[in-house]
């Protein structure tokens, strides 16, 4: 069965009363332990089918199930809940709480969890390690570079170990090299960590990363 | 509370919106607390006197004394029952922040006027006796250690109210009288009562009378007795005014009702001012914060979760507001008898200080403005769709 499976899903936005046809009718499944790369011109629909994906926006008719959950059967805290359990966000722009450390800022998913203080500060460090930044655990993300900042973002999103890794443009604020860097970390993640991962980009060095690519063109899927 | 630092963090981030907001919510409470403290003052002084009794003064002002012959043609009034001279002596027993009311009162007649000073028997006897007797109330006797037979000495800050011969005053405490705050609420336990014959004496037969009581028989008839006690002296040298003993401290602490309704009408537009301010500040703050907002949803934080941490940090707001303001109130109201002129209208209230209830009723303000003001944005964050907070550009 595979980890995501989206069937027949519509998503329309409505602005002005006017109806914008986001996702026409997309049928997508991305088995246990791949990475897909989701590739497709601007405005294509690429966010708003990772945001469905990833439990943060639901479709206007079909069905999303993720990790063996239907999401439409899911109230808000349920889904909020799910979230917190089963996906890590990675998003182009960082998003890290400039108030917050490194440290904490990879902590705070940890906050919902029955953790105590001690066990959350380990595992948030552990997480660190993963993306070899634990020598910046007190530093504020305005004392980082931004492929630093990214790598945070990113222990932010396995601190919680979710099965799913959704990322939007994950190296689309960066320079080669850092992009580089990052791409490989994502590479480790689904290879050593067994992630599921479905990223987004429109970048085609990034998609050649993947172990497969689909296409996203007008709301429509092809291959 | 695992979130507390969170929050802590954000308002430190903004320290000088914090701070400024901060202050703001302390200059607010302590408008409150403080204005309440007084107003309670003046209510207890209110509500301690008595309608079935008349104070008669000077036309002009409390500084003019009236003639000692006075209380025959006062008491030949019909529906006066009993007249009493009574002094406010001012006395300052060594220094002014030991200041205690004290009066020169015929005691026999002041003691049957006024039950709720209440003195045993050998202790009233001792003091009808004892020409430099004064009885005293628990307050001052604990807050100076005085004992039945101490001797000590006062000297009036009111010049004719001192000794020809310039020496102070020397009294006897001849006993301590009790209060019953049950049947006569708002009895203060903190004066002090004399002989206004010993005064009078000891200036050598100069000074007059402050005021007369005059208990009258019916309360209903206050104003028609008030006005034949003065149409009685009208034409004369020396005019009286008369009213009820409440009208009378409500004139004499010069905060009438009126003052007191315009003073909570100000502190409220403060209150809702502040109110204004700290939820502009908690808008801001979160319109700054819609991507983090976001991120905290998809992080998996619940709507309510979002919520709550908005409130809490504007709750917090008034927390560090609420304990600023009480903490300066009751400085202020400390130090309020030693401010020149101020310390004149509060010297005859009773231990002016900040209760527990009014710094937990202004805390407890402080909390709620914090609330109230963290409620719009708290809401706004509650319902805000995570797409929509985390779209850029
Ligand atoms: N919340 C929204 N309201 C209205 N239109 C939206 C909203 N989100 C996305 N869209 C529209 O949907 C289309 C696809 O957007 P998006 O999924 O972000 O594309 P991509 O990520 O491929 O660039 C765009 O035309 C965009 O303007
Ligand atoms: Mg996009």
């Amino acid at each position: 069965m595979p980890v995501v499976d989206v069937q027949n899903v519509i998503k329309k936005y409505y602005r002005d009363s006017q109806e914008i046809l986001v996702l026409n009718g997309i049928d997508f499944q991305v088995e246990e332990g791949d990475f897909v790369a989701l590739i497709g011109p601007s405005g294509s629909g690429k966010t708003t089918l990772l945001n469905l994906i990833a439990g943060i926006d639901q479709p206007t008719a079909g069905s999303v199930r993720v990790a063996g959950t239907e999401l439409a059967r899911l109230n808000e805290s349920q889904l909020a809940r799910w979230r917190s359990e089963n996906v890590g966000f990675i998003f182009q722009f960082y998003n890290l709480i400039p108030v917050l450390t490194a440290l904490e800022n990879v902590e705070l998913p940890l906050l919902l969890t029955p953790l105590s203080r001690k066990e959350r500060r380990e595992r948030a460090l552990t997480a660190l390690n993963v993306v070899s930044l634990s020598d910046r655990a007190s530093h504020y993300p305005r004392q980082l570079s931004g492929g630093q900042e990214q790598r945070v973002a990113i222990a932010r999103a396995i601190v919680t170990d979710p099965p799913v890794l959704v990322a939007d443009e994950p190296t689309g604020d960066l320079d080669a090299k850092s992009a580089e860097e990052i791409l490989a970390l994502i590479e480790t993640l689904n290879q050593e960590f067994k992630k599921t991962i479905v990223m987004v980009t429109h970048d085609p060095r990034a998609a050649q990363r993947a172990k497969h690519r689909k296409h996203l063109d007008k709301g429509v899927l092809t291959a | 509370m695992k979130y507390l630092p969170y929050l802590l963090r954000h308002l430190r981030h903004n320290w000088v919106r914090t701070s400024s907001t901060v202050l703001g919510m302390a200059f607010c409470i302590f408008l409150f607390c403080t204005l309440s403290t007084l107003i309670a003052a003046v209510d207890w002084s209110l509500k301690s006197a008595k309608a079935s009794i008349l104070v008669t003064r000077h036309a002009v002002s409390l500084v003019f004394t009236l003639p000692i012959a006075y209380r025959e043609r006062i008491a030949a009034v019909p529906g006066a029952r009993a007249v009493s001279p009574s002094n406010w002596f001012g006395g300052v027993y060594k220094d002014m922040k030991n200041f205690f009311p004290s009066f020169a009162v015929d005691a026999e007649t002041y003691l049957r006027m006024h039950p709720e000073f209440i003195l045993k028997d050998p202790v009233k006897e001792a003091f009808l006796r004892e020409t430099r007797g004064c009885v005293i109330g628990k307050d001052v006797a604990d807050r100076f250690g005085w004992k039945t037979g101490d001797l000590f000495q006062m000297e009036s800050f009111i010049p004719p109210y001192r000794k020809t011969n310039r020496e102070p005053f020397e009294f006897m405490v001849c006993g301590v009288y009790d209060t019953d705050e049950i049947r006569y609420p708002g009895s203060f336990a903190g004066l002090m009562l004399f002989h206004f014959k010993y005064l009078y004496e000891g200036t050598s037969q100069r000074c007059g009378i402050a005021t007369y009581h005059v208990e009258i028989e019916d309360p209903e008839k206050a104003g028609v007795v008030s006005k034949t006690i003065d149409d009685l002296f009208e034409n004369s040298d020396t005019p009286t005014k008369t009213e009820t003993e409440s009208a009378f401290r409500a004139g004499f602490i010069s905060l009438g009702g009126n003052l007191a309704l315009l003073l909570w009408f100000i502190s409220l537009a403060v209150i809702f001012s502040i109110l204004l301010v700290t939820a502009n500040t908690m808008i801001m703050a979160i319109r700054e914060r819609k991507v983090e907002i976001g991120v905290l949803k998809t992080l998996g934080f619940t709507n309510l979760k979002v919520l709550s941490l908005v409130l809490a940090e504007a709750a917090f707001l008034g927390v560090l507001g609420g304990a600023l303001g009480i903490f300066l109130s009751s400085g202020m109201i400390r130090a309020l008898p030693k401010i020149p002129f101020l310390s004149d209208a509060v010297r005859g209230f009773p231990f002016l200080h900040l209760s527990w209830e009014g710094a937990g009723q202004g805390f407890g303000l402080a909390v709620l403005i914090g609330i109230a003001a963290g409620l719009v944005p708290a809401l706004i964050s509650f319902r805000a769709r995570i797409t929509a907070l985390l779209r850029q550009v």
